[in-house]
């Protein structure tokens, strides 16, 4: 580039203007929302991008979607029928052309200056019902016409005319319309101040200035991203698990294999080896879900937010570092018009796999095995008026132990990071009771130096019959113990009826519209991480107290920590000496 | 009548005393500090009145009120130094406290803290499962409570010791009756333990935030009230028998025993001061429209106060600490930008300023008190903007050699700039930083700054104002009189001021006369409690205020706004001014209403107000003419933002006259604090000693 660098102070100052534009943004779209998934959840994202898709900025918001727009504009650019114009709004969530999945509708703004197409407003957010051949959510469906709606690069508006036709076509088209609709609108709305805002920032400092800095600003989150990889020795990395089912062939476990390769301050991660695409809608979108759990897996890693002070700024320059690689018909890459809708708990895998691979080169910035899954779970039904109601929810998972601090329980981990809902705001206005929502207490974390978090379990109850579709895994292989640590419990999911609830029935992670009565309740018993470090370096005091909080029974302390306890719960140290020294051999 | 407003912050303790039995030539007005004594605020407290009472030649005993703004209750917050708490929650739920809203402190890390985990507010142990179930829409019991299980749990805590209990039930804001009765049994076997209920504390839907609102308030409540007992006390002992009001997180104050009972309304006491203190600042000038902005040694309070009132913060965002309060507290965002922001370049060659900070201790490196890297004060001192000699009233020594050694040594290389080029920048970075908050205060939320004024207070804020009212356009400053104690003179500019709350649930736009009554009859007992607390505070009838707000939202939306409720009773037509209220609230937030929507009450609140005197600044002598020669004290070079350096006089500003201009280039050195006017600007000092500055044009 020819032009002359921007000098550090203008550029922290820029800096400083876009990072606030996103985040103006990412609060337009969520408290102008209407369903809860967007409003309460915040399962969005947005940001300002280069006229090349290069991200200028995102909003910190969920980060699954942060990352994945780039792929979405592209994909648009290829789809396009008209050439962009000042006034247009696009709609896009086809997974082939880059959608992360297809109910992650996009909307995007081009923003012209002095006449010249200079970059975009973009937001993603997740749609309650696109009209797929399930309420909210799909497993087991033949293919991706089965995912609902698909939008290529649509116009909204169209030179700042709104386009009624298509508006009316999404209202007949989803379940809950006025949700859908509403949500649309604030993600326009939010777009709109974008490209309002990167104009401001274009008269205020001058194109080339903006500009310029964005380049310094994307090399900065490049090198600081560099710099870190440098640090772990070239080589080849490898790790691996395996998923439950597709959702349909319930007897075939699907391997997730992972290699990083280390070069110098680049990074690969070569997903060969992993299942063959499945033919549910159990599969990945390479562009838009793939890549971006990689990218994402290295930028917590290795900049870790909780311990590096400066803020490096969310842009292109963070992937560019990282190279994916995922052969075409592999459940990472899967071929047209193969359905790839439920593809959250694949890529939590693949950044666990990430963790887990890397941790003995870097066990200081790794955790034990996490719950790496989601549970992602539609309720509906119709009301009595013949309208539909359609409720997601997303349930906890937990983290593995860490180096230094034991493994959160029940909180949103790695890719996702939603609220859950009120209960007594859901109680209010759904035909569904909650009846427990607490930490489990049918399993134990990892044991470590630093245990497992523990996983959560809620139960809903059905007040009117209805149905269920649930998109989760992790109930076979349970989170990996690391350096000495246990592994962690598995997940798993029951049924019974609130008038006989001894008849427990266990059903399988994925299930594909379930029919329920009224008095029915699903209970969701999340993973629990696996322990960091040798058990028995916990201090026995620590260990008391895990029992006194109940995170910790007297039998296990005894089995996996080696500490006995008296009647009045206190440290035998003399028992608890010699049981460890037994204990390590 | 004698009233003091006395305000501990981290450093100073600063006072205010205005009495009609000072003497003429004071004005009626003493502004005192004293240095904070953090192990105990009331030591510095009770010493500060003493000496600013000696100042004021006025006894202890003369003193009718005393207001105070206290930071005890945060303290307890972010040292995690709170009481035992014992917990009775729904069984089932016992993890409400700990599950929080799922959702972690931060996107892209593996190794971050989850505060409300690793510092519970209640141990796990202590959250005992009740059997019992209230359901949902209509508050009906679906499973009576198991009240053996509430003695055995009340004996369990009993044998503990705990010092607080608090009774959380899912639901207890549709039907109290379980927590209530719950209550009623734990205060049998634990008499003098202190016992509270969700929703007597918080009477609002959100199991999470109610829970997490009393579980606060009884885990900051026993050290909370004891100081505030013990402060009572101590001041007795002093002679002074005045009445004692403590500044609330919602600008109105409370009594030591409301304070003490709802220790969770006071965690925002300080900053509130201060927002008051600049509104008080704009009613000397008679502008309602202002932009407050206090800067100190760590961090920037700002707070826009749009056409004289206060704005509450959107429930959703009220939190201390990372934990969830449901108290009102004023609108205001802190951000890491003071003078003792560090300067440093990071390692990928940024360029950051704050928010670390040097604090007070070892502070910015002119202090010569070990701080070797430069922090924003050092380069306002290499500038040539504070002189050494008059740095905080002479009191402390700086050597701005230091200032200099520490942006060459740490800055000057890796940015390739002179010493007076990256001082320039440091300032340039950290005004950037707070004018994008200010932005995102005032233009994101609807607000046009071009009419507003920015009222720029604390030690640091008048270096900045006129610089930060530049960038975000503003329409001119405000510098109070007594701009480093500004919180403090919030605290005598304030009314008393109680809220209440109830939750409703009411879809308002298809609401019949029946939901109607139910409305009225709601808000007639939630004004009859408020009445209540004005007239224990012994207010007159005839001096209570009342507001009525619906929290309002569009029927399945998540968030409440706030509308007002029209005097009078609610029927139809005052029904339609409230729906067109809060279009209004949504339009003035959100840039857009969505008028076709049913709208629906969430909670209906009742803000219960007494005015009382404010503090009345005394006049200032009439003076006349532009840089008036006698206030100059001496000329000397300073260099201003757009890097233009000139010999610039330096005022006192003890010695401006009321109606006189000051024309920038300039400096105003008062005691404990210095206003940059910039070539080009003017200052005008106002009749009651404001000064008012805007650009010449």
């Amino acid at each position: 580039m020819s032009r002359k660098e921007v000098d550090p102070i203008t550029l922290q100052v820029i800096g400083g203007a876009l990072h606030t534009i996103a985040k103006e943004m990412g609060h337009v779209l969520y408290r102008m929302s209407y369903s809860s998934i967007i409003r309460e959840s915040e399962d969005l994202g947005a940001g300002l991008f280069d006229a090349d898709c290069n991200t200028l900025c995102e909003s910190d918001s969920t980060p699954m979607h942060i990352g994945s727009i780039p792929a979405y504009l592209r994909g648009i650019n290829e789809t396009l029928h008209d050439p962009w114009q000042p006034g247009d709004v696009v709609i896009h969530n086809h997974p082939y052309y880059g959608a992360s999945h297809s109910p992650d509708i996009a909307a995007v703004a081009p923003v012209f200056y002095d006449g010249e197409l200079v970059g975009f407003s973009a937001n993603t957010a997740h749609h309650v019902d696109i009209g797929a051949a399930t309420p909210g959510l799909i497993i087991d469906v033949p293919d991706v016409f089965a995912e609902g709606m698909l939008f290529k690069g649509v116009k909204l508006y169209e030179g700042g005319e709104r386009n009624r036709a298509l508006w009316q076509f999404i209202e007949t088209n989803t379940r809950v319309p006025d949700q859908v609709l509403g949500d649309i609108e604030a993600q326009v709305a939010s777009v709109e101040l974008g490209a309002k805002r990167f104009i401001e920032l274009l008269d205020l400092y001058g194109k080339d200035t903006v500009f310029t800095a964005t380049q310094q600003l994307m090399a900065y989150s490049e090198a600081m991203l560099r710099k870190r990889i440098a640090e772990i020795p070239d080589g080849e990395y490898r790790a691996e698990g395996y998923l439950d089912d597709d959702g349909r062939n319930r007897e075939q476990t699907l391997p997730v294999k992972v290699c990083v390769r280390i070069e110098g301050d680049s990074a690969e991660v070569d997903l060969t080896g992993s299942s063959p695409q499945v033919p549910t809608a159990f599969n990945v979108p390479f562009e838009g879900s793939t890549k971006v759990a990689c990218y994402f897996a290295f930028r917590a890693i290795l900049l870790d937010s909780a311990t590096i002070s400066e803020h490096v700024p969310q842009n292109e320059g963070s992937f560019r570092p990282i190279k994916v690689i995922a052969p075409l018909g592999s459940i990472f890459n899967p071929q047209y018009p193969a359905a790839a809708e439920a593809r959250f708990n694949q890529i939590q895998r693949v950044v666990d796999c990430i963790a887990k691979a890397l941790g003995p080169a870097i066990p200081d910035k790794v955790t034990a095995g996490c719950s790496a899954d989601v549970s992602a779970i539609a309720y509906s039904g119709v009301r009595p008026e013949g309208n539909y109601w359609v409720f997601i929810e997303v349930n906890e998972g937990s983290y593995g132990g860490r180096p230094e601090s034991d493994g959160p329980d029940g909180i949103e981990e790695l890719m996702r990071n939603t609220r859950n809902n009120p209960i007594e705001d859901l109680g209010m206005h759904l035909p569904l009771i909650c009846d427990r929502y607490e930490l489990r207490d049918d399993v134990m974390p990892g044991a470590g130096e630093h245990r497992g978090g523990i996983g959560m379990i809620k139960v809903q109850r059905y007040l009117t019959d209805g149905f269920l579709t649930h998109e989760s895994d992790r109930h076979e292989d349970a989170p990996w113990g690391f350096l000495g640590g246990g592994a962690g419990a598995g997940a798993r999911v029951q049924k019974y009826n609130v008038a006989t609830p001894d008849k427990i029935e266990e059903l399988p992670a994925k299930v594909h519209n379930l029919r329920n009565l009224k008095g029915d309740c699903i209970a969701v018993l999340n993973a629990c991480g696996g322990g960091y470090g040798d058990p028995l370096k916990r201090s026995p005091e620590q260990v008391r107290e895990d029992v006194l909080d109940d995170y910790c029974t007297v039998e296990y302390a005894r089995e996996a920590y080696g500490v006995v306890l008296n009647d009045e719960f206190k440290v035998d140290a003399a028992a608890t000496e010699a049981l460890r020294d037994e204990m390590r051999g | 009548m004698t009233k003091i407003g006395v305000d501990v912050g981290g450093t100073f303790t600063d006072l205010i005393l205005e009495s009609d039995k000072v003497a003429c030539t004071a004005g009626g007005v003493v502004v005192h500090k004293v240095p904070s004594t953090p192990e105990d605020q009331s030591v510095g407290v009770i010493r500060g009145i003493r000496e600013i009472c000696d100042i004021a030649g006025v006894a202890p005993s003369d003193v009718e009120k005393v207001v105070h703004g206290t930071t005890v209750a945060t303290n307890a917050v972010i040292e995690y130094d709170g009481a035992e708490v014992g917990m009775l929650t729904t069984r089932g739920f016992r993890d409400i406290l700990l599950l929080a809203r799922g959702k972690r402190p931060h996107n892209f890390s593996m190794q971050f803290d989850v505060p409300w985990q690793s510092k519970p507010l209640v141990k796990r142990r202590n959250r005992i499962p009740i059997t019992e179930r209230i359901m949902p829409p209509d508050g009906s019991v679906e499973v009576a409570m198991d009240e053996n299980q509430v003695r055995a749990a009340a004996e369990l805590f009993k044998e503990r010791g705990v010092d607080a209990v608090i009774i959380c039930f899912i639901f207890s804001f549709l039907n109290n009756v379980h927590e209530q009765r719950a209550k009623e049994i734990v205060e049998e076997i634990l008499p003098d333990t202190y016992v509270s209920c969700s929703s007597e504390v918080a009477d609002v839907i959100r199991e999470y935030e109610r829970f997490s609102t009393a579980a606060m308030n009884a885990f900051i409540g026993p050290r909370t009230s004891y100081y505030l007992g013990n402060l009572k006390n101590s001041l007795r002992a002093e002679g002074v028998t005045a009445e004692i009001r403590v500044m609330q997180s919602n600008g109105g104050v409370t009594t030591i025993e409301g304070g003490s009972e709802r220790p969770v309304t006071i965690l925002m006491s300080g900053p509130a001061g201060g927002v008051i203190g600049g509104k008080w600042a704009g009613d000397l000038s008679a502008v309602e429209n202002l932009i407050t902005v206090d800067i100190g040694g760590t961090s920037a309070d700002i707070s826009v106060v749009p056409g004289g009132s206060v704005r509450i913060m959107n429930p959703r965002d009220t939190n201390v600490g990372g934990y969830p309060i449901l108290t009102p507290m004023i609108d205001l965002t802190t951000i890491g930008a003071g003078g003792g922001s560090v300067a440093y370049v990071d390692e990928g060659g940024a360029f950051h300023v704050g928010p670390r900070s040097a604090g007070a201790n070892p502070g910015p490196a002119c202090y010569g008190k070990g701080g070797l890297e430069p922090t924003v004060t050092d380069a306002q001192v290499v500038l040539g903007r504070l002189d050494a000699e008059k740095f905080l009233g002479g009191g402390v020594a700086i050597d701005p050699k230091l200032s200099i050694k520490a942006i060459e040594d740490n800055l000057c290389e890796k940015l390739r700039l002179s010493v007076e080029e990256a001082a320039l920048g440091i300032i340039r970075v950290v005004n950037s930083n707070m004018a994008l908050e200010i932005r995102a205060n005032s233009v994101a939320k609807g607000i046009d700054p071009r009419d507003y004024s920015l009222v720029a207070f604390g030690g640091a804020g008048p270096l900045h104002g006129v610089e930060l009212a530049k960038t975000v356009v503003a329409r001119d400053v405000i510098v109070p009189p007594a701009p480093g104690i500004n919180a403090a003179t919030g605290l005598l500019a304030t009314d008393t001021q109680y809220e209440f709350t109830r939750s409703v649930l009411i879809g308002i736009s298809e609401a019949e006369q029946t939901a109607l009554d139910d409305l009225n009859q709601e808000l007639d007992e939630l004004v009859g409690q408020a009445s209540e607390a004005l007239a224990a505070d012994g207010v007159t009838s005839q001096e209570r205020n009342f507001t009525r707000i619906a929290e309002c939202r569009y029927a399945g939306q998540g968030f409440e706004l706030r509308a007002e409720i029209a005097d009078g009773i609610v029927d139809n037509n005052n029904k339609r001014v409230l729906i067109e209220n809060f279009h209004e609230a949504h339009r003035c937030d959100y840039g857009h209403a969505f008028e076709h929507q049913n709208v629906e009450i969430i909670t209906l609140r009742v803000i219960a107000a007494a005015a009382t005197d404010r503090l009345s600044w005394p006049e200032l002598k009439i003076g006349k003419g532009n840089n008036p020669k006698g206030a100059v004290m001496y000329t000397r070079p300073t260099t201003f933002d757009e890097g233009e350096t000139v010999d610039t006089p330096r005022y006192d500003r003890g010695k401006l006259l009321s109606g006189q201009t000051v024309t920038g280039p300039a400096i105003i050195i008062q005691n404990d604090s210095t206003t940059l006017i910039p070539p080009d600007h003017i200052a005008e000092v106002t009749a009651f000693g404001n000064l008012r500055v805007s650009d010449k044009a």
